[in-house]
């Protein structure tokens, strides 16, 4: 379990703190796709869980916040790493190795995974992201699909209890951006991993999230299945979050008062609404 | 295409020997370089370094390494030329002349660096930067955090210059013209230093930062999964740069 | 006007990245290249302003081909926004980094200066301000205000959107529209297909470096045949209108040829009124036969 209580952040060459006042709890397992304009604190949300704050950027920081038990601010950076897997924006500077496999390795070594079980769990991350045949290849030759891949299987290997990803398929095509996203959903289904992701596509988390987290300002707005949260696509809309259309075509049919059940998180929901309003 | 200084894969002997011997190899074979003025071991050192290239398919690049070497060396030369004032004059200079031996001067200087620098820049294209790394920190007990260092600034490089050949492609696309002079060039492209820099320093913080979580503190000598064992070929390889060295000093104190 | 003959291209003599494609893209068009990473947009971007010369066939502007040109003359014509805004600016403040849009191409003077300002104004920009300080969304504005600042005759746009919010994407296209509506010629790479359902007229869709489809926007991201071979997702309206139109009940209606929300939202209203009024049509001929049949 992941709490947040009352947690604020000010970064020390920020005047205005970036976090405010967030209390939120993420349940074991849960599948959390966070979203907010540029600038509305989301990035910062998922570096009090890795530790990134207050251990690489110094700053204010009010409140507190747990994973798993442990005080993000009193157990070191290195501890939290073990429980708190982290895939960054900029996976060419995340990348250590010029090889696929060393890359996996790399975390395996650090953390002192026993010889004997470093094998299976290299193949096992390498087969869970769908690139087995990529283990030999080198980075620089890869696609930025193939990269994120290897940067997640990179950590999963290392078998974290929570998985924090920052905007993993900015760059990447649409097909490519789906096929991440299936691969952690299912992943995180198998092996009752927390996953906390930043992302702008909405239409992605929607679909794939268990939770759904507007922030807005520092503050979180909205929390909550994103069937529930996707109703309020007018309030949204003015936090700079859009919605999908599928979503807000129900939405549409709800506030004409043609459609009274949920709102839709992707196409064949909304086609499903629209069959019902015009049967 | 492979970049400067990246690996190329391969599976020639060179490619498999250990990347400690092949280091040690290069420096021994640098170092007796060093011990000799003769130009004919030099020279055959020279030819040594492009066996050797030949046998791992490296031939271009070991040419062009060589070609940039012998220009940069040039500048060194030229002042050995000018300083040096040995042998049967052949110009007059207001401080001195230029003779016969200023030559040999000169020419050694050149045929001395290609020689010491192609094996070390070899060493680059047919080892895995992290081999190399992991084992000297196994078999030399270098410090992790040096090896890190050294491997994130190799692994930095084409990065950075892919940066700046994007950011010069932007500046074409505005319409700065970037050929012309040297000088021409140059005031062009300071100001894309800030570009540079500024994704320089980006890069160089999150890479610190992925480290970090990924337990870069915890790594020891023990860490690497991968065994780097010597195998017969090292220690023979080993034994013949060995020898080199000792002809270069036996060269040397016979005074040839 | 631009067009390619026949063009292949590859870098550094490696495999084609480009296989003999011929396209014409007319004065004023909004062209959207879509297709997987890889597919070969990229390319065709750096075709067009001249970046990259192709290896057979002839990229021409206006009739000219780019091998016949400068790379200044080409900037003058065709204005590029890279994905990466910080790879193209290097100047110390907003207002410098504008001008040099002119500079670069030696037109600098009181004419460039007036133009700056007014885009400083539109922008609503802070001329003093350190472009590395700014926020992502305000650096690719940025970005883009110094290509628009010259008007070129065509805009070329690799991924205007990517790592942008709703409100700073929606900022970035309304600019490229409004260039668009001023006769300017819009040829863009962008993998979010609500964004090119938006605003895009034409859309060419690529898959390994050849043009599998080409034609106006919903046409062809309509073609179930187009749609695989490049592996695009419809704009989610136009897939809701799909599936719907797949139900031969509701095939031929409005709703199978919806595609923006409005258009959606109205076509289900009214197909809902009308099964309405039919059920009641129907009722009421019940009630009028129940009589009859009735005790």
């Amino acid at each position: 379990m992941i709490e947040f209580r009352d947690f604020s952040f000010r970064y020390r060459e920020g005047d205005a703190p970036v976090v405010r006042d967030v209390t939120l709890t993420i349940p074991d397992g849960c599948f959390v796709g966070i979203t907010g304009a540029a600038g509305s604190g989301k990035s910062t949300l998922t570096y009090a869980v890795n530790g990134i704050i207050p251990h690489c950027y110094p700053g204010d920081f009010y409140g507190a916040v747990t994973v798993e038990g442990m005080d993000t601010v009193e157990t070191s950076l290195t501890d939290l790493s073990r429980a708190v897997g982290s895939v960054c924006q900029d996976i060419d500077s995340q990348m250590v190795s010029s090889i696929v496999e060393d890359e996996v390795l790399y975390g395996l070594e650090n953390f002192g995974v026993p010889r004997d079980e470093v094998e299976a769990r290299l193949a096992d991350a390498l087969e869970l992201m769908g690139i087995a045949d990529l283990r030999h290849r080198a980075i620089d030759s890869l696609s930025g699909g193939q990269k994120q891949k290897v940067a997640v299987a990179s950590i999963i290997a290392l078998r974290p209890r929570v998985l924090v990803l920052d905007e993993p398929t900015a760059e990447l095509d649409p097909a490519s951006s789906a096929a991440v996203f299936d691969l952690l959903a299912t992943y995180a289904r198998e092996h009752g991993t927390t996953v906390i992701v930043v992302e702008q596509k909405i239409a992605l988390l929607a679909e794939h999230a268990d939770m759904l987290v507007i922030v807005d300002g520092g503050r979180v707005r909205f929390a909550g299945a994103p069937g529930e949260v996707l109703e309020h696509s007018a309030e949204l809309l003015e936090l700079g979050v859009n919605c999908p259309r599928s979503t807000s075509l129900v939405n549409r049919l709800r506030a004409s008062g043609l459609y009274a059940g949920p709102a839709a998180r992707d196409v064949a929901e909304a086609a499903a609404a629209c069959r019902e309003v015009i049967a | 295409m492979a970049g400067f200084l990246e690996y190329v894969p391969g599976e020639s002997l060179l490619h498999r020997m250990n990347p400690v011997a092949k280091l040690a190899c290069a420096l021994i074979l640098s170092v007796a370089c060093f011990c000799t003025g003769n130009l004919v071991f030099l020279l055959g050192v020279v030819v040594l370094d492009l066996a050797l290239a030949a046998s791992c398919s490296m031939t271009r690049q070991a040419l062009g390494l060589a070609r940039a070497v012998a220009a940069f060396s040039a500048v060194l030369a030229l002042i050995a030329l000018l300083t040096t004032p040995e042998g049967a004059v052949l110009a007059p200079l207001p401080w001195g002349y230029v003779g016969t031996g200023s030559v040999l001067a000169a020419v050694r200087i050149i045929v001395r660096l290609v020689a010491c620098a192609v094996p070390l820049f070899l060493v680059m294209y047919v080892t895995q930067m992290n081999d190399l790394a992991n084992a000297l920190v196994k078999m030399a007990h270098v410090p992790y955090r040096y090896a890190f260092t050294f491997t994130s600034t190799v692994h930095f490089i084409p990065v950075f210059m892919n940066d700046m050949a994007g950011i010069m492609e932007a500046q074409t696309a505005r319409g700065v013209e970037f050929d012309g002079s040297f000088a021409k060039r140059l005031r062009l492209m300071a100001p894309l230093c800030v570009p540079l820099l500024v994704s320089s320093v980006r890069k160089t913080n999150s890479a610190a930062i992925a480290a970090e979580v990924r337990g870069f503190n915890l790594r020891t000598a023990a860490s690497g999964y991968k065994t780097y064992p010597m195998a017969a070929r090292d220690w023979a390889a080993l034994a013949a740069c060995v020898l080199v060295l000792a002809a270069a000093i036996a060269l040397s104190a016979l005074g040839m | 006007m631009i067009e390619f003959r026949n063009v292949s291209a590859s870098y550094d003599g490696e495999l084609p990245v480009l296989r003999d494609v011929s396209l014409t893209i007319p004065d004023g068009d909004f062209v959207a290249f879509a297709g997987t990473n890889g597919a070969g947009k990229s390319t065709t971007m750096r075709l067009i302003n001249g970046l990259l010369k192709p290896t057979s066939g002839e990229v021409l502007l206006d009739g000219v081909p780019t091998t016949a040109l400068r790379t200044s003359e080409v900037a003058r014509k065709v204005g590029f926004l890279f994905q990466n805004p910080d790879r193209q600016i290097c100047q110390p403040t907003v207002r410098e980094e504008l001008l040099f849009g002119f500079t670069a191409v030696g037109e600098g003077g009181p004419d460039a200066e007036a133009c700056v300002d007014a885009m400083i104004e539109a922008f609503g920009f802070d001329a003093d301000a350190e472009p590395f300080l700014l926020n992502r969304g305000t650096r690719q504005l940025l970005a883009l205000a110094s290509i628009i600042v010259r008007e070129p005759d065509v805009v070329v746009l690799d991924e205007p959107t990517t790592g942008l919010d709703y409100r700073e994407c929606a900022k970035v296209m309304e600019a490229v529209g409004r260039l668009n509506a001023a006769g300017a010629t819009v040829v863009m790479v962008c993998h979010d297909m609500e964004v090119v359902g938006d605003y895009a007229r034409r859309v060419i869709a690529m898959t390994a470096g050849t043009v599998v489809d080409d034609g106006p926007t919903f046409k062809v991201l309509r073609r179930p045949e187009t749609l695989r071979r490049a592996h695009l997702l419809p704009p989610q309206v136009t897939e809701v209108s799909m599936l719907l139109g797949a139900d031969p009940a509701l095939a031929g209606t409005a709703v199978a040829r919806a595609d923006t929300l409005d258009e959606m939202a109205a076509a289900v209203a009214a197909l809902a009124s009308e099964a309405a009024r039919a059920a009641a049509r129907e009722r009421a001929a019940l009630g009028a036969c129940a009589p009859m049949g009735g005790e």
